[in-house]
């Protein structure tokens, strides 16, 4: 793991266009520079349609800059190929997504185990991973459930476990409450700020404020460009 | 990811659309059902016709006119005589066992008000040496009864003339409106050949020749011989003593043919070997047919499960992960498909082999080469499904609506 404070993740006018038909294009983010230090809780907000799921992709190395140079520990990986960035994503990155989190019909500790198949992890080191991630997010008795018979938050809490398996570098959650009540919303956000406390790296992408409140710093998108990007005075625990 | 697991993986998507999986496997199991079928029915019945051959004699051959099957049949060239006959006979080949010269007619039998129109052979006592009739009432031709009009009524001809389980010998019949006595009725000795028994009736040859049909003509001989390892070189040496006695030079055509029942069976074994595989290549047409379907639904389950490819690939997986997960994904689909489709076809083979009383014999190349196929069309046509798959770029699948 790099030392705490160290730039785990920098950005440099990062440029992101989608073509729209044959000579059109759609400017998703439009010079961004961003950088994130290991141990660091950083929102991402913005209004629909402002880039920050773009942003989210590229920082998880989901998606590549049109220009600019996008570090990852210090390695520029705006032009690595998809199978190397797929290496990356399995052994640096875990992803919490909003909708279609899990594996349907696989069990939790299936979905769970999957990142170590990828990254060749034995079986019997598996098993005790897997059971210690569970543990880790109080979701241990469900192990053997399916992952379309758990609720909604019961989930997310499985995603953040599967996001821990492989020990990453960075926790990229994109609106990981987006589809809970307040409560569990709240129980997730506790669970992601008690591994920031204890020296994860946590990114999450949300539109709202008191969620976006749970971090350490707060970075406004509009149009595809930084409008603010601040300590956050009001955090919550 | 290990074999053993992608294997798990494929399996557990396959069982997730049970009811499609089995209905794209369907092409597949038709296809092998009729490649295992096809191919042991037809083993079965070479095996089934050669043991009927032969049981009737693998240690015979036999003459009949004309330089090819076509004069034989279209009666062109010199009719073959009993002096041809007697000329064997007087070479005394040693390797020769009985000379059974052979004519043919149809006319119309009548007994009892009753007539009926049959095939009636003219044949020698030596004919019951070849031919082993199994004689239900009465006697075969003996010695004493070469010129004598005699008849030995076929079991299915004395049951129409005279009735059921009724022994006919001692009454008489009409052929041409010459009387023949009844002395014996035969049926079929098991044997292929010898099942016309049944159904012909059969007098001495020379009174068919004289009173029945008017002329001298012998449709065949057969010969049996005592050594089968020195069959060809006793056909050689009849062949010399017709060609001697029939005037017809070492370079010219011989207007006779000496046939062996070892090479009719060769032929027949040649013909049914190609008849099977041309049959079994038609059944491969529903094998390619199958294999269409299952990269159809292949696709279907790629863009269904596009989302699932995107996470798997957010996580992780590589392009050959994926690519490798369809693939068996596809391969196994076809492979229990195969699996299926040889547990029908042997059980069909089973079946049809009781009912039709042929041998029960299952080819195991064919099928070793039926699951290799099946896996095969799995891999194959599962190719294009998986690499559309894998090339799919992280960000647009887990988009995907």
């Amino acid at each position: 793991m790099v030392k705490k404070d160290a730039v785990l993740i920098n950005l440099k006018g990062i440029i992101k266009r989608y073509p729209i038909g044959i000579d059109d294009f759609c400017q998703a983010l439009n010079g961004v520079d961003i950088s994130i230090s290991q141990g660091e809780f950083v929102a991402i907000m913005g209004p629909s349609g402002s880039g920050k799921s773009t942003l989210m992709h590229i920082i998880g190395a989901l998606d590549t800059p049109t220009k600019g140079k996008q570090f990852f520990k210090g390695k520029n990986i705006a032009s690595y190929k998809e199978d190397h960035l797929a290496e990356i994503r399995n052994k640096e990155i875990g992803f919490v997504f909003q909708f279609f989190n899990l594996l349907p019909r696989m069990s939790v500790f299936e979905n769970v185990e999957r990142p170590m198949l990828y990254g060749g992890v034995p079986i019997e080191e598996r098993k005790r991973r897997v059971m210690d991630a569970l543990e880790a997010v109080s979701i241990a008795d469900k192990a053997k459930n399916l992952s379309n018979h758990i609720s909604g938050g019961q989930i997310q809490r499985v995603a953040i476990a599967r996001a821990l398996i492989m020990d990453p570098s960075v926790i990229l959650a994109d609106e990981p409450t987006g589809n809970l009540d307040t409560k569990t919303a709240y129980e997730i956000m506790n669970i992601l700020t008690e591994l920031n406390n204890k020296g994860r790296t946590v990114v999450i992408i949300t539109h709202e404020d008191d969620i976006a409140n749970f971090a350490k710093r707060k970075i406004k998108i509009v149009d595809g460009k930084i409008v603010s990007n601040t300590k956050n005075k009001k955090k919550q625990s | 990811m290990k074999p053993r697991e992608i294997l798990r993986s494929a399996i557990r998507a396959l069982r997730m659309n049970a009811l499609r999986s089995s209905l794209t496997m369907l092409g597949i199991i038709i296809g092998i059902t009729a490649v295992i079928l096809i191919s042991s029915v037809g083993q079965g019945a070479v095996a089934f016709i050669s043991n009927e051959l032969s049981s009737f004699g693998t240690n015979f051959f036999s003459i009949s006119p004309g330089s090819d099957i076509v004069s034989t049949f279209s009666g062109g060239g010199e009719p073959i005589v009993l002096e041809d006959v007697e000329a064997i006979e007087e070479a005394n080949i040693s390797n020769i066992e009985t000379i059974a010269p052979f004519s043919l007619t149809n006319k119309v039998v009548s007994a009892n008000g009753e007539s009926v129109r049959v095939s009636i052979y003219g044949m020698t006592p030596e004919a019951l040496i070849l031919l082993k009739p199994n004689m239900i009432y009465g006697e075969f031709l003996s010695d004493d009864d070469r010129n004598s009009r005699i008849v030995i009524l076929g079991s299915d001809i004395a049951e129409e003339l005279f009735g059921e389980d009724t022994d006919p010998v001692g009454e008489s019949i009409k052929i041409n409106d010459i009387r023949f006595a009844v002395t014996g009725v035969s049926k079929s000795g098991g044997t292929f050949f010898g099942s016309f028994f049944n159904t012909a009736v059969n007098i001495p040859l020379e009174i068919l020749q004289d009173q029945i049909a008017g002329n001298e003509e012998i449709m065949e001989i057969d010969i049996s011989v005592h050594d089968t390892d020195l069959l060809n070189e006793t056909m050689d040496e009849v062949e010399s003593v017709l060609r001697d006695h029939r005037n017809i030079d070492e370079d010219e055509d011989a207007d006779f043919t000496l046939t062996s029942f070892t090479a009719a069976l060769d032929t027949f074994g040649t013909i049914t070997t190609l008849l099977t595989v041309f049959i079994a290549g038609i059944s491969g047409i529903s094998l390619l047919v199958g294999g269409i379907g299952v990269m159809n639904i292949m696709l279907v389950s790629v863009t269904e499960r596009t989302k699932e490819i995107g996470l798997l690939k957010a996580i992780g997986a590589k392009r050959k992960d994926i690519l490798t997960q369809f693939l068996i994904e596809s391969a196994v689909l076809t492979t229990i498909g195969g699996i299926i489709g040889i547990f029908l076809g042997v059980g069909g083979t089973f079946l049809i082999a009781v009912v039709a009383g042929i041998p029960f014999i299952i080819s195991v190349p064919w099928i070793l080469l039926a699951v290799s196929i099946s896996t095969l069309v799995g891999v194959v046509f599962g190719i294009y499904p998986a690499r559309k798959a894998a090339d799919l770029l992280p960000i647009d699948a887990l988009r995907y609506e």
